[in-house]
């Protein structure tokens, strides 16, 4: 029996119809250091807040150190020794490391009183235990996010935490911080402590852990000893077995350049590496790029700024050779963007107006004479759209009410039948059947045919090589690959996603 | 000459006037502490004020008027924090009802114990106790600012001190402010943000319970929405203050003081009183326009 | 099985106003008992009074008419997901500033005065409102407490005119002097005081309704209400539906001055507006910003208000009873537990 066990663990989250973990097995030795790897959207965080009382599973086990136990909330995981630290720092910035470290169990003088004193004097002794150097009376709002993790880290030590969960560590922090981090993580093994970590870097993986678990929609792809595995191996886990998709992509050459960044720089407060750096990237018209990339590596962000939606530090865009650089999203569809977000349930719908409602957001003044609507001619589109792209759903009723399947059809049709000259994809086939996501990469390819510059930005490679005519790799900000999608593979994508390819740092 | 005569009442006054607006903010510093808009400062303040002074007729003793004036008005805070924190209602909505609900209640139970809905004058109330140090009194300032003044007074400078201990020096009060600052990192530890929400709703009942008391009390009268405004001009002052105990003192300070002048302003200078009414409000909404537009710079800047 | 869902949602939302409206009566007709010596008698009356002869019938419905227009005006902005809380001060300012344009045009035509009374009250109340909408798009300065604070203030400001430069000597009401008579709007329902001011209320429901639903402006407004994010990511202009729903809302709340100045007082007594704002919002709440259900919202706040005054003159009660109806629906009326308790029954059931 291991240290932890957890068996068959299932989670639907009943809203979205996500089924986040499938039965789900995971087991982990006392004394080690286990990653948990995973693409995004694979069920590792929720796996980790089911194991720290935050969420209840449906179905399955929790055996911790022999005994099968119930976790019904983090009072009863801090009471059997398991502490988390979440991918947000659950921490109160105008408190002191101290007052946030003791919170919820603090020292008490005269059974009334906060003893400032006593907490301090505990706290400083758990600092020196471990052979930290932070000054407990600092409040937090002040301290880099490096040391907010350790606060994080000192508030689990300091409930006595025996298994460690820390999920996505590092996704914040600087090269050094995350080098303190890893030498935090290996003195906590040596004293005893079992560490589970989350994290989608494999360097990361190869460098602090002993074993990993790959799980990868929902589901556990392999556990390994990680001496026994290269990160060629586990980006091939992450990213599984490929899917035959029924497409022809024609043979084209491509247009004039339509969308141009050059030198775009996105910059944080805070933060010494910039989101994007120095990013050069065209978009021909008949041309659609493909962008891939890890999450957090900038593909979120380039997402953004091409849209409009956010303003670039540096560097300047251009849209069919006029200067964009500064132009809200209102002036660039106002000139002919169309673009499916990733994020379809706040940003490409809204939930509570009807589905006729969302289809008509980006052109409701093609159904107005002098301001008055025509409720006939919103129907008719929208009785137009439904049949089209085999919407399953009462176009009266919001559009909440629908799968998150046909949500994302509903926005795939209203962005696909604008025609636009430049388009903008983030994840079309999310949440799409086999089916309806050949039907949709069709629909993309004959508006390459029609002469459309696409910007495909995906985490499905599959996807990236049915339907790119060029692949663009994002690593830490920057363009880490421009390829021509001819002779390359998912492993190679693969490699430049995580870095063990290209002019960077690898190890 | 003449004004250094008058600034002796008036600084004395100022202090008078300013104890409801203290008591009041003390207690709704607790709620915006704990995250919460609590803008039924005014209707909890009108319930102490009546109750308080109906409990001291009947009883005929200060001490249970006062007593049992806060404990209605601390029941009318739990009504209004538990349907707001339990069967989840729009706190700001739910404020308005309990402002709606005291202003009508009181003047239904008036009516029906006094026959009277108009100001209704209670004789032979037991005089309150006053702190008289004959030698101290003449010292000028000093003595206006602390001496000769009645028990309320004294009891909002102890409820002060009180707050101030709770807020900074108790695990209690740490909890109440995480609760506001970020309820989530208090859910994380385990600990139930609802409690603390409704411990600061029912410690604004009872502040605001005083509060009343303090209005009826010195006046041996109970008119009909006879707080006209004050429980505003406590959120006010909590704004004004900065939100922690020493800066609502000095902003009711500010107040008391403002009101005070223009009492006597009125005599003498030609300055409306409505217009000095108005101006906490305009100074208010000025402060908090530049605040917002700070914020809005600051985030730009980056 | 939509239209089931979309039923369903009706079906809990009429059920949860009935519980409340239950809840509040329940209460009421309990308090009716412990007060008053001839209870039967009281709740005869404040049950149905306002029905009993049309004096009481019109003037109950004469008191609905401001607030259809402040429940609309509450509405509109609620709708944009903005919440004018200034509703009190713009009402008074729209009355003064009838008041003094029909002051100002003593020899104007009947139809012209009445119009630029009308006119510049929605633009005193839009102005009033629009700037809290305009400090709220530029700095994101919270409109709630904006509106709120510079209601407050302008109150007391008017008072201040009321009782002074503005007040009328020969009167012993603190007010300013009676507007000329032929700026009154006709009463169609004597002896009541119902006047034809009603019918405009009506058509003002209609129209915002029709605004919100069927322009292009209003889809545009909603959107912005339901998903900000959404509407600028579709491409609408938010920052204008930060503002514009904020001046919609002050305009009506100085309509609703306006109207009650030409129709009810005819002169702008100090304080006349007191309570039409902070109800407004009660009847947008009870109508769930649906323009045309504010009609039915504001009369029956109405009705409460002409029971309740119907027991203090038949009976031994007084007037202040509404206020206690009327704060228990306040009280549970956005209570999202009860609704989600009736949904959860629902689902049990079927």
């Amino acid at each position: 029996m291991s240290y932890l066990e957890m068996r068959g663990i299932i989670r639907l989250y009943k809203e979205s119809g996500v089924l986040a973990n499938d039965k789900v097995d995971l087991s982990v030795e006392k004394n080690e250091i286990h990653a948990i790897v995973g693409e995004n959207g694979a069920g590792k965080s929720t796996l980790m807040k089911i194991l720290h009382g935050l969420e209840r599973p449906d179905q399955g086990t929790i055996t911790f150190r022999g005994r099968e136990v119930s976790i019904a909330n983090p009072l009863d995981a801090d009471r059997l020794g398991i502490g988390m630290v979440h991918q947000h720092f659950q921490l109160i910035p105008q408190f002191t490391i101290c007052e946030n470290i003791v919170l919820g169990i603090e020292p008490k003088k005269y059974s009334i009183f906060f003893d400032r004193e006593k907490a301090r004097g505990r706290v400083m002794g758990i600092i020196k235990e471990y052979g930290f150097k932070i000054e407990p009376g600092l409040t937090v709002s002040q301290l880099t996010f490096g040391q907010m993790q350790l606060v994080e880290i000192l508030k689990m030590l300091y409930r006595q935490a025996d298994l460690l969960i820390l999920d996505e560590p590092t996704s914040v922090l600087t090269e050094q911080e995350i080098k303190k981090l890893f030498t935090t993580l290996r003195n906590l093994k040596k004293i005893g402590k079992t560490v589970i970590i989350i994290t989608h870097k494999l360097n990361e993986v190869k460098e602090i852990s002993d074993r990993v678990t790959v799980m990868r929609k929902g589901k556990v792809a392999a556990v390994k000893k990680t001496a026994e595995v290269d990160r060629k191996e586990l980006s091939r886990l992450m990213v599984g077995k490929s899917v035959l998709y029924d497409i022809e992509r024609a043979e084209l050459t491509r247009g004039l350049p339509v969308l141009e960044l050059k030198e775009v720089t996105l910059r944080q407060k805070n933060q010494d590496m910039p989101l994007l750096d120095k990013l050069n990237l065209t978009v021909h018209a008949s041309e659609i790029v493909g962008v891939a990339g890890v999450g957090g590596n900038g593909l979120a962000e380039l997402e953004d700024v091409v849209t409009g939606l956010r303003r670039i530090s540096s560097g300047e865009i251009y849209y069919n050779n006029n200067r964009i650089t500064n132009s809200t999203i209102h002036e660039l569809r106002e000139q002919g963007l169309c673009y499916v977000p990733a994020d379809r349930l706040y940003r490409g719908s809204s939930l509570r107006s009807s589905v006729k409602e969302n289809m008509i957001i980006t052109n409701s003044r093609n159904f107005q004479k002098a301001g008055i609507m025509s409720q006939k001619r919103v129907q008719d589109f929208a009785d137009t759209l439904t049949a089209k792209y085999s919407i399953d759903g009462d176009t009266a009723l919001p559009i909440g009410y629908l799968s998150g399947g046909n949500i994302q059809k509903v926005i795939l049709a209203r962005e696909l039948e604008a025609k636009a000259d430049f388009i903008v994809f983030s994840e079309p086939a999310w949440g799409l059947d086999i089916a309806s996501s050949e039907f949709v990469y069709k629909k993309i390819l004959q508006l390459r045919e029609q002469g459309s510059a696409i910007l495909l930005i995906s985490s499905d490679l599959q996807e990236i090589l049915t339907l790119a005519d060029r692949v663009v790799v994002m690593y830490k900000g920057r363009i880490a690959a421009d390829l021509a999608n001819r002779e390359i593979t998912k492993e190679i994508i693969g490699e430049y996603m995580h870095g063990i390819r290209g002019d960077f740092e690898v190890k | 000459m003449n004004t250094f005569e008058s600034s002796i009442p008036l600084i004395h006054n100022s202090v008078n006037i300013m104890t409801p607006f203290l008591l009041a903010a003390m207690g709704g510093l607790f709620t915006e502490l704990s995250g919460m808009l609590n803008i039924a400062l005014e209707g909890l303040m009108l319930f102490g004020a009546f109750f308080s002074v109906v409990f001291a007729y009947y009883t005929g003793s200060l001490f249970f008027g006062v007593l049992l004036g806060i404990t209605v008005t601390m029941a009318l805070s739990l009504v209004f924090g538990s349907i707001t924190l339990y069967l989840k209602a729009n706190v700001f909505i739910t404020g308005l009802a309990t402002n709606l609900f005291a202003s009508g209640f009181t003047v239904v139970l008036a009516f029906h114990l006094f026959g009277n809905k108009g100001v209704i004058l209670f004789q032979d109330l037991p005089e309150l106790p006053k702190l008289t140090i004959p030698l101290l009194q003449k010292l000028p300032f000093i003595g206006d600012l602390f001496i000769n003044h009645n028990i309320f007074v004294y009891l909002s400078w102890l409820v002060v001190i009180a707050a101030y201990l709770v807020i900074y020096k108790t695990p209690f009060g740490m909890h109440v402010r995480g609760t506001g600052l970020n309820a989530r990192a208090i859910k994380s530890l385990g600990l139930n943000p609802r409690k603390y929400q409704l411990s600061a709703i029912l410690i604004s009942g009872f502040t605001c319970g005083l509060a009343g008391a303090v209005l009826t009390l010195n006046l041996g009268a109970f008119i009909p929405n006879m707080t006209s405004g004050r429980g505003w001009i406590a959120l006010v002052v909590i704004y004004l203050g900065n939100r922690t105990p020493l800066g609502v003192l000095i902003a009711s300070f500010i107040f008391g003081f403002a009101e005070s002048f223009s009492n006597y302003a009125q005599g003498s200078i030609n300055i409306p009183a409505d217009f000095i009414l108005a101006f906490p409000y305009l100074i208010t909404v000025a402060a908090l326009i530049l605040h917002s537009m700070w914020k809005h710079y600051r985030v730009e800047a980056r | 099985m939509g239209l089931k869902k979309k039923n369903s949602e009706l079906f809990v939302n009429t059920i949860g106003l009935l519980i409340t409206l239950g809840i509040a009566f329940f209460l009421v007709i309990i308090l009716i008992f412990i007060l008053s010596d001839e209870p039967g008698k009281t709740i005869y009356y404040f049950l149905i009074g306002p029905f009993i002869n049309k004096y009481y019938f019109g003037n109950m419905l004469n008191s609905a008419i401001p607030l259809i227009f402040t429940g609309l005006g509450i509405a509109v902005a609620f709708r944009a997901s903005m919440f004018n809380l200034g509703g009190e001060g713009q009402v008074y300012a729209g009355g003064l500033a009838a008041t003094v344009i029909c002051l100002a045009l003593p020899s104007a035509g009947a139809l012209v005065g009445i119009f630029l009374a009308v006119l510049s009250a929605i633009l005193v109340g839009g102005v009033i409102g629009g700037l809290s909408g305009f400090f709220k798009m530029k700095w994101d300065t919270d409109e709630l407490i904006s509106s709120f604070l510079f209601s407050a203030a302008l109150i007391l400001i008017i008072n201040y005119f009321i009782t002074g430069i503005l007040n009328d000597p020969n009167s012993n009401l603190l007010t300013t002097p009676l507007i000329s008579d032929k700026y009154f709007f006709l009463y169609i329902f004597p002896p009541s005081r119902l006047d034809i001011s009603i019918i405009f209320a009506l058509l003002t429901a209609i129209l915002v309704f029709f605004f919100m639903f069927y322009s292009k402006w209003g889809y545009e407004m909603r959107m912005c209400g339901l998903n900000r994010e959404f509407s600028r990511y579709g491409g609408i202009n938010t920052a204008k539906y930060i503002v514009i729903p904020m001046f919609l809302s002050g305009g009506l709340h100085g309509l609703a001055g306006s109207i009650s100045i030409l129709g009810t007082y005819h002169m702008c007594l100090k304080g006349f507006s007191g309570g039409m704002g902070w109800n407004g919002i009660a009847v947008a709440l009870i109508a769930r910003n649906n323009p045309l259900a504010v009609i039915p919202a504001a009369i029956f706040f109405a009705y409460l208000e002409a029971g309740a005054k119907a027991a203090m003159l038949h009976s031994d009660i007084t007037f202040e009873i509404a206020a206690v109806v009327q704060s228990t629906i306040f009280y549970l009326i956005t209570a999202q537990a009860l609704y989600n308790f009736v949904r959860y029954r629902k689902r049990v059931e079927v």
